[in-house]
This record gives structure tokens, sequence and C-alpha cells, in this order.
């Protein structure tokens, strides 16, 4: 019995032990970047390194602020991020439930053709689209950047609005029409509540992919007016007199924290619903 | 699936109006729902695709100012190039491998995450945080945290072996730490789809299996493989094509070096489109890359299709 009793006990050591090590090879790195950012001058950089700084400071910080424009970049990624998202979501319901609820023909090659199209990564088209883009002026404007952010969202949002309304039974339309509902009545007062929290996390999902977007803006975004937050990454680098490295990479850090903590904290405060959304999708 | 595309006349009555049924009305509706996201599409992927594809037998370049026809010569020079050949084998051996240490490591994260402990949800959320951030964060982070003197990952290697290896400037240690890099930020998405997966499996099986004295081990073996198979399967294609397309990682840690060790396909496709601004040779390397990706979209799906049969 004490055997027995030994073996578990061992056992549930060694799980936590497991956990620690798993949760430590993913927060050290992002922690090195947050000490990279606020520890003061180059004391981070001492060899070997010293982890638990005493010296904090925010200068890094002030750095990037002042002398690029980061706040303008910001409000291009937020601005990005949430065009995109709703704007993907509203077409792709539409779409979805055209395909699910009116079974017109062609609605499986909508689908398939979604999914082929998706099978064209963005490196096999991008040279037309700038050339494209160069005749239609849309270069370096948000408008151009919205264009193709949403249209990197089409497919995979479709898809899993479509299996989202799948899920719903068809009884309880049926029900309503007998009621005398109509198409977009139905739309708006029974499937869409029963929709809502798969818009919202694919909505969530939508949001992170726009904000971490980095291909597109590095092609077609060549000015303030239209440059993202992580393209000031590179552009920190320059920033100060100095030119040492711990400055370099402290402005880096301070940019990569400011890039990063919005995206964290939603995938903290919405770790539920984003597991579940990445899980439907994928398993559907 | 047949039954889907064909117009069955629905239960309704076809009321009259304008001329049109019901029927015929709903479907001109329906259409029009579903065209934003298809022009959308078009104009977006479809189009430029074509004009790539074109594009590649072209000699094109804006700063040359020339655009003529010249036939297959990118891809004889494609096929004798010596830095798109590297390009391709690193892009195939980085797949292969950093796609197995996911599979692998994204099943016991994900049986992880599923047994019951107290903080599992904070776990949870930890094991999104790489996921959640911008590729190119990491990717350009990466360049001090695999820093020779002051880099994280020597500062451990050295506090328990007292060496300090020379990460991004070898070729084999640089194509390590693209792979390191990638699992890191790649791993928690697998996970928690095998996790989902995991979830699906009815707990009375595995109580079943315990009645009839499986231990953990044949469990595993019986019950989870064979039922975990098809995911298992769906998403090592799924995330090959994701790995064959890595652009960001590459673009901020190594910039394809040392020399062009690696250097991946799409990073080929951007130094020579956007770089030396040849666009035909550019469109040339674009198309290989579309190769790859199609041919493991089709075999893996044909291969897939039949080992799930097989089960």
């Amino acid at each position: 019995m004490t055997t027995f009793q030994l073996g578990k006990q061992a056992r549930r050591i060694l799980f936590g032990l497991l956990v620690l090590v798993f949760v430590l090879i993913i927060l050290l790195p992002i922690y090195y970047i947050f000490l990279t950012a606020f520890v003061a001058g180059p004391r981070l950089f001492t060899s070997p390194l010293t982890y638990f700084p005493t010296n904090i400071s925010f200068e890094r910080f002030v750095n990037v602020l002042d002398s690029l424009p980061i706040w303008r970049y910001l409000f291009n990624t937020v601005f990005l991020a949430v065009t995109s998202a709703v704007i993907a979501l509203v077409i792709c319901l539409l779409a979805a439930y055209a395909i699910v609820r009116v079974n017109f023909p062609g609605a499986n090659l909508v689908l398939i053709g979604l999914l082929a199209s998706s099978m064209l990564p963005p490196f096999t088209t991008v040279i037309p689209l700038f050339q494209m883009y160069q005749t239609l002026k849309l270069m370096n404007t948000l408008q151009g950047l919205l264009i193709l952010y949403v249209s990197a969202m089409l497919p995979v949002t479709t898809w899993v609005l479509v299996s989202f309304i799948r899920q719903i039974p068809a009884e309880i339309e049926d029900a309503a029409r007998v009621d005398g509902a109509e198409f977009w009545r139905m739309l708006w007062y029974i499937t869409l509540p029963l929709l809502r929290p798969g818009m919202v996390t694919m909505g969530l999902i939508n949001f992170i992919v726009g904000w971490n977007e980095f291909f597109i803006p590095l092609i077609f975004a060549r000015g303030i007016e239209s440059k993202v937050i992580t393209m000031a990454l590179s552009e920190a680098q320059s920033v100060g007199s100095s030119s040492q490295f711990y400055q370099n990479w402290g402005n880096m850090s301070a940019v990569a924290i400011l890039a990063t903590v919005p995206v964290f904290l939603l995938t903290l405060f919405f770790q539920r619903q984003i597991t579940d959304g990445i899980s439907s999708g994928a398993i559907k | 699936m047949s039954s889907i595309t064909t117009t069955t006349p629905t239960k309704q009555p076809i009321a009259r109006s304008r001329g049109l049924s019901l029927r015929t009305k709903q479907i001109l509706l329906a259409y029009a729902l579903v065209a934003p996201v298809v022009i959308w599409r078009l104009f977006t992927t479809i189009y430029p695709f074509i004009a790539t594809l074109l594009l590649s037998f072209q000699d094109n370049s804006p700063i040359r100012r020339k655009a003529e026809y010249i036939g297959l010569e990118n891809y004889e020079q494609l096929f004798q190039d010596l830095r798109v050949r590297e390009s391709l084998g690193f892009t195939l051996t980085f797949t292969v491998i950093s796609v197995t240490l996911q599979i692998l490591l994204g099943l016991g994260i994900a049986e992880l995450l599923n047994r019951r402990f107290r903080g599992r949800n904070i776990v949870r959320a930890i094991n999104l945080l790489p996921w959640a951030m911008p590729a190119i964060v990491i990717g350009t982070a990466g360049t001090w945290i695999f820093n020779t003197d002051y880099g994280l990952v020597n500062d451990i290697i050295w506090r328990l072996t007292g060496n300090r290896p020379l990460w991004l400037v070898e070729a084999f240690t640089a194509q390590l730490a693209v792979v390191l890099i990638d699992v890191w930020k790649n791993t928690a998405f697998v996970a928690i789809i095998f996790l989902g997966g995991l979830q699906g499996i009815s707990g009375e099986l595995y109580e079943a299996a315990k009645i009839d004295g499986a231990n953990g081990m044949q469990r595993y073996r019986f019950i989870t493989v064979p039922l975990m198979l098809p995911l298992i399967l769906s998403m090592t294609i799924f995330i090959s094509i994701f790995r064959v397309l890595t652009f960001e990682v590459i673009y901020a840690l190594t910039a394809g070096g040392p020399g062009s060790a690696t250097s991946v396909l799409s990073y080929a496709v951007y130094l020579e489109g956007f770089r030396v601004l040849n666009f035909g040779y550019a469109s040339s390397i674009a198309m290989l890359l579309f190769v790859i990706v199609l041919v493991m979209g089709i075999v893996g799906f044909v291969f897939l299709r039949r080992a799930v049969e097989r089960l």
C-alpha cells in the first residue's frame, strides 16, 4: 500500500515538474524581452546574465516614442486589425449563411474554391498586386492594406462560420419560417443570436491575425500613413545617440512589447474562447 | 455532396411575384450574398496568381524597364541557381524537422493540458502566448536571444555545460536556431488542436478498457492513437504547408544567412522581387513554391484518405 502511495506521490511531483519546465520554456524568452526593454543602461548585459535586475527604467520607451511615430503606427495597426476583422466577419457570415441554408447550385464549388484559393500563398500573388497597387494608387494607403488583410481572412472565416451554422438545427429555423419570418429576420433574430459566441471567437482570432500581419505591410506600406507597429522594430535599431548593441536591443524590445502586449492581454482574457475557436475550426 | 449542389425544390408553396418563384428569388439572393467573398478573392488571389504565372515567362524588371517574353528561360536559370537550390533544400529539411517536432511535442503538450490540475487554465493561457505573438517580434528578439555572449540561450547552456556555441554564425547552428524559434512559436497551435481532439474522445472508452485490464500505455496505444490518427495526419499536411511558407523568422533572425544556409523559397521570392526588382525571375521562384504547396496538398490529401480508410 505504501509503495503505491509513494508511486502516486512521485508521479505527481514528476508531473508538476513537467508543467514547470513547459511554462518556463515559454515564459523565459518573453521575460527576457521584457528585461531587455526595462533594465537601465547596459546592466542586463552581463555575462552571466542578471535575471533579477535592480534598476528599472522607462528610458527606452521614451526614446522610441520620441523619435518614431509610434502612436501613428499603433493607430494604423488597430484600425487595420479591427476594420478587417469586422468586414471579414460580416461578408463571411452572409456568404456562409447563404451556402448552408440556401442549397443554391455551386454552393460546394464556392467552398472548395475558397479552400483552393487559400493554397495560393501571398508569395505567388504579391508581385502583380504590387504592380496593380502602383497603377491604382493604392500603395501606402490604409484602404489598400485593408483589402489584402480582409482577403487573407476570408477562406478560414467562411469555413468556420459554415461549420458553426451547420451545427444549428434547421428545425429551429423551420419553426420560425412557419411563423412567417423572412430570410433577413431569420438571420438577424434566430441565427445570429445562436452564432454570437462563434462570431466573437472568430472576430478575436481575426483581430490577432490582422494585428500580427507583417509581410503585407512590408511590401505595401512605405510611409507613416500606413506603416504598422511591427515595422518599427527595425526602425528602433537606429534610434538614440549610441550605436551600442544594448541600446539597439533595448529600443527594439520596447517596440516588441508595444507590439505584443495588446495581443497578450486579449489572449489571457479570452483564453477559453480562442482555444475553442482554434480547435472547432480544425476538427469540423 | 451532390444533393447539396442540385436544385431540389423546397417544400414551400411557390409564391409567384414579379414572375419569379420564391426558390429562384432565394437562389438569386444567395448568389448576391456569396458574391462579395468570391469577387474579393478573385481580385486579390486568383487574378494576381495568373499574372504571376505569366510574369514567370518574362524578363520583367521595373528598374531595367524591361518586359519581354522569354519562354522558359527563367525556369532554366532556376534549376541552375545554387541559391535557389539551397533555399529549396533548406525549405524541405526545415519543414520535415520542424513538423515532426511540432507534432510530437504538440501531442505531449495536449496530453499535459488535458489532465486535471490546479492552475490548468493559466497554463493553457500561457501555452497560447507564443501563438498570439507576432512572428516578426520573436524572430527579431531571436537575434539577441541567440547572441553568443549575452543571449538567453547561451547563458543557460553555459550554466549547464560551460560552453557558448556560436549560433547564428555557422550554418548548422543557424538552421537549428530557426527550427527552435519556429517550434517555440507554433507548437501551441498544434497542441490546442490536439487538445480539442483528445476532449472529443469519450471517457467511457477509457473506463471500459480499464475494466478489461489495459494499462496506461495500452490505453494510449489502442484508444488514443487510432482515434487521433486522422487528426494527426491532417494536421501534418496543414502545418507542413505553413512551414513551407515561413517568412518572418528567416527575414528577421538570419536574413537567409550565413551564406544562404537558412534561405527559404519565400525569402528568395522576396529578395529577387523586392530587393533586386527582378519580377520575372522572382515569379518563377514563386511558381516553384506553389508547385511544392500543391503537391503537398494533393499527395497529402490522397494518401491521408487512404490511410484513414484503412483504419
